[in-house]
């Protein structure tokens, strides 16, 4: 058992588990709600601080069954987790009542996040995935709903290959080895392929995708966006499957290229066939993150841009599905109407989500814009036509994204209510502008971020 | 001088662009008079400096000026290379960019007075002009492209400027899926020539291509067919050329400058900017002709069956931008320019013509003699009079140019509705298994 000297990297994670186990017992909910915003906010701080300054040689094996470390990339993920969260629950703290099991999700996602070997991560994945399950299994039980099917049998098939990968590992003597350790001999065919569906079930990718569709009808943004920008599957291919796949067969490498971005168009076209404005967003962001994987398995290039990606659709995602939600609560959306007008209403809440938008979907001036450039530039060097394919999902992502805009706040206002302004006060909307401007700054002046993006 | 010039054209600009997005959030109450009047100085003083790079690099034709910056994005060895040249085609479409919205801002201070949106027509506007100074000077494709994408996203923007109503939305929507579409193929130019020819410069390729043989790759070539779709969108030629008549949705100020002088014409632009490589591909150039002539056919029938004017107007510049593909097809390229640059003036002046169009035509002495404006097609006398009764159904249906893109859209994604409705099924049948399992009084 080793103890490192920083023994304080230890707490962001204790005490988040901490204070989820005790505000289940002191529960007063206005109480709990400030204390996980603030929390988060506190935790993003925190990381940004130590992405900024450490020199990431700290280690804490508590044992070495339980292994956690802190590395740049890590470090960044979770920087990103918690600060995606606290700009999406910051302006609507007001309108939305985090779920008791929040700081749950929070604290399974920096474990998944932390993690370095195999066991650790498969401990925190198993947590965080349980989280919904637990919810699925009682309202089937209680309430006789059964929509979480799909999410329990995809979960379930992951289990299974992770308990496998787990058994090879293991039968190698390599189970608490850590993951980018990893020798090149251990990743023969049946670990790749173990590996393979572990990652695209974890990023909700083709063709282990259909448990999405479950957890958008059923939980809150804040809960989906938690399990999302966990990133288990990216963390798990960046830190187990990437230092190894120079070496691996390239037939393996085109097939997870070209169903990755496969995946990415079917979000799309599942997305334009969607009525529901919050479900097609999540379709919108769900195609959008699965170009993250497309970039890292190209070269050089392509990887820098991908890690920009990571970060300009988790700040950009939390702001869409954040205003969203503010709407939804201050306003409603379950109305019968193709166009719902809401721009006459929410005059600075839509434009700001038409420009998060736009920072995802690569217009320039926006930070997608680079990535785009990076990626596609990435992919093309290394397979020509995936590089049209990855362009052909560009292009729909932006289509979709029109028409969710136009859907939510363009076309005739079908509501007989008075027009009135409901936009929130500047001062609740600053974490939105923050986030957009420093977008707009990635867009402007890549070359102060790429370089820090480096590891 | 003249880089001083370009810099103050392109950085001003920028400037006025985030000093108006700084007035938007700070919610600082802005009248209308103050808001007219900034934009009178800044519409001046750009077309004042519009003019001065033009005069100067009409005295340096044909020398021209290469600018190299720093590069915008390194990484590893690939650099975005920040890269202008100023010559006189650059910079004659910057002047006519800088004159054209310099007289639609003068216009619209009376046609948009006391218009709920003004601030977002000057705002969106000044993005516009903004992407069309970076499209002009551009040297590289991928910076082209950044130009070009804010150019497609004002236009869409400005199509659902009345976005209080559907029908302007659903405009909207068709022109951002045919920019799309078509900006894919500038996108695929762009990543092609860095794969192919590791350079995007378009000073560069044409050398490129002749000197080491590159002309003999298909993918090189495929650069080129690239770059043809990409400008198809854009001019509203055929096989883009629906969603043109249909974004006259927005103010008339919008839709003069848009799709009478400015955005249709940076398809032919593109085609100008690239030419010195398209035209060592001859089979290229037949097809840019071919499509140019199709479309000049094509908009010229359909649009003698229309009987509102913007519509009318909208298909004559479909037709006219046809007969610039086809100059330009033809080589006559300086020609070309000059047909551009004239049409956009005219079809400027049409437009903004077309609001008070009845008040001139009661105005105008013939109406009083009872003379009828008729307009016999030169080929009505070679068909019969029952062909000429297909024909101008068919051309009254715009040659079902809607319905056979909805086959192909629908071919396209039958697919994926295929495997969405598979995937419906399958969810299904999870559910009941699931209530087999957990269903009331099994647990």
């Amino acid at each position: 058992m080793t103890l490192p000297g920083a023994f304080v990297d230890v707490l962001p994670l204790g005490v988040t588990f901490g204070s989820a186990i005790f505000s289940n017992f002191y529960s007063r909910e206005n109480r709990r709600q400030s204390y996980a915003i603030g929390l988060l906010g506190g935790l993003f701080v925190y990381f940004t601080y130590i992405f900024f300054t450490r020199d990431f040689n700290t280690s804490l094996a508590v044992h070495s069954f339980f292994d956690i470390r802190y590395n740049k990339i890590s470090v960044f993920v979770a920087a990103l987790f918690c600060g995606s969260l606290f700009l999406g629950l910051y302006p609507s703290r007001r309108t939305v009542t985090l779920s008791e099991s929040f700081l749950f999700y929070i604290a399974g996602g920096l474990g998944i996040i932390l993690s370095n070997n195999l066991p650790t991560f498969f401990l925190f994945w198993l947590f965080q995935r349980c989280l919904p399950a637990v919810t699925i299994v009682r309202d089937a039980v209680t309430n006789s709903t059964y929509g979480g099917a799909t999410y329990l049998k995809q979960h379930l098939m992951a289990l299974t290959c992770f308990v496998l990968l787990l058994y090879f590992a293991s039968l190698r003597g390599l189970l608490v080895t850590p993951m980018t350790e990893m020798p090149v001999t251990f990743f023969t065919w049946p670990v790749l392929l173990l590996a393979f569906i572990i990652i695209y079930q974890s990023h909700g990718l083709f063709p282990f995708h259909s448990w999405v569709h479950d957890m958008v009808g059923s939980f809150a943004w804040y809960e989906t966006a938690s399990v999302f920008l966990s990133r288990a599957g990216v963390l798990l291919f960046v830190q187990f499957l990437l230092p190894t796949l120079k070496t691996d067969p390239s037939s393996f490498k085109i097939l997870i290229l070209s169903l990755s971005i496969l995946s990415s168009v079917y979000w799309s076209f599942r997305g334009l066939s969607e009525e529901t404005p919050v479900r097609a967003t999540t379709y919108f962001y769900v195609a959008q993150s699965s170009l993250l994987l497309t970039g890292l398995q190209a070269d050089a290039v392509a990887v820098k841009g991908s890690y920009l990606h990571m970060m300009v659709i988790s700040i950009s995602g939390a702001g869409l599905f954040s205003i969203l939600d503010y709407i939804k609560h201050s306003f409603g959306l379950e109305r019968a109407s193709r166009h719902l007008g809401l721009a006459q209403y929410y005059p600075k809440l839509s434009t700001l989500f038409c420009l998060f938008g736009f920072c995802m979907i690569g217009v320039p001036l926006g930070a997608s814009f680079v990535v785009e450039d990076l990626v596609i530039t990435g992919i093309l060097d290394y397979q020509p036509l995936l590089g049209l394919g990855h362009i052909f999902a560009t292009c729909l992502n932006g289509i979709l994204f029109f028409l969710i805009y136009s859907r939510l706040f363009l076309g005739k206002n079908p509501f007989k209510d008075v027009v009135v302004n409901k936009d929130m006060p500047l001062g609740q909307m600053l974490p939105y502008l923050i986030g957009l401007v420093l977008l707009i700054l990635i867009g402007i002046l890549p070359y102060l971020f790429l370089e820090k993006l480096t590891w | 001088m003249i880089e001083i010039l370009f810099q103050a054209l392109l950085v001003t600009p920028f400037l006025w662009i985030l000093f108006l997005g700084l007035l938007f959030f700070t919610k600082l109450p802005v009248p209308e008079r103050y808001l007219s009047e900034g934009v009178k100085y800044f519409s001046f003083f750009m077309a004042l400096v519009g003019l001065a790079l033009w005069a100067a690099t009409f005295a340096e034709a044909p020398r021209f000026l290469l600018l190299d910056y720093e590069d915008w994005i390194t990484v590893g060895e690939y650099r975005f290379k920040t890269r202008f040249i100023v010559d006189l085609l650059g910079a004659t479409y910057a002047f006519l960019t800088c004159a054209l919205i310099g007289i639609i801002f003068k216009f619209s201070r009376n046609y948009l007075h006391r218009e709920e949106g003004y601030f977002r027509f000057v705002f969106l506007l000044s993005i516009l002009l903004f992407g069309l100074i970076i499209v002009s000077f551009a040297r590289s494709l991928d910076l082209l492209f950044a130009g070009w994408e804010l150019v497609g996203t004002t236009s869409v923007l400005l199509i659902s400027y009345f976005y209080t109503q559907n029908q302007p939305v659903r405009h909207a929507l068709k022109a951002i899926v045919t920019y799309r579409i078509c900006d894919m193929g500038l996108l695929a130019a762009s990543a092609w020539a860095h794969h192919f020819l590791h350079s995007t410069d378009f000073y560069l390729i044409p050398a490129l291509v002749r000197e080491q043989h590159h002309g003999a790759q298909l993918g090189v070539r495929f650069i080129g067919i690239f770059i043809v779709w990409a400008s198809l969108a854009k001019a509203g030629q055929l096989p883009m050329s629906s969603w043109l008549p249909t974004a006259m949705e927005g103010p008339t100020p919008s839709s003069a400058i848009f799709y009478g002088a400015l955005s249709v014409h940076l398809g032919p632009f593109l085609l100008l900017r690239f030419y010195d490589f398209l035209s060592q591909f001859p089979g290229l150039l037949v097809l840019i002709g071919a499509i140019g002539f199709a479309s000049a056919a094509y908009a010229s029938l359909v649009g003698r069956t229309r009987s509102d004017a913007k519509t009318m107007l909208a298909y004559a510049t479909i037709t006219q931008v046809g007969i610039i593909y086809l100059e330009i097809a033809l080589g006559f390229t300086s020609f070309a320019l000059f047909h551009m640059v004239a049409h956009a003036s005219f079809r400027t002046y049409q437009f903004l013509r077309s609001s008070s169009l009845i008040q001139d035509f009661f105005e105008n002495p013939t109406v009083e003699q009872d003379v009828r404006i008729d307009r016999p097609s030169p080929f009505g006398k070679y068909l019969t009079a029952e062909a000429k009764e297909r024909l101008f159904i068919h051309a009254l249906h715009g040659f079902h140019l809607d319905y056979f893109t909805g086959l192909l859209i629908r071919a396209v994604s039958a697919p994926a509705n295929l495997y969405i409705r598979w995937e419906k099924y399958s969810m299904e049948v999870d559910r009941k298994f699931l209530k087999r399992i957990l269903g009331r009084g099994r647990l």
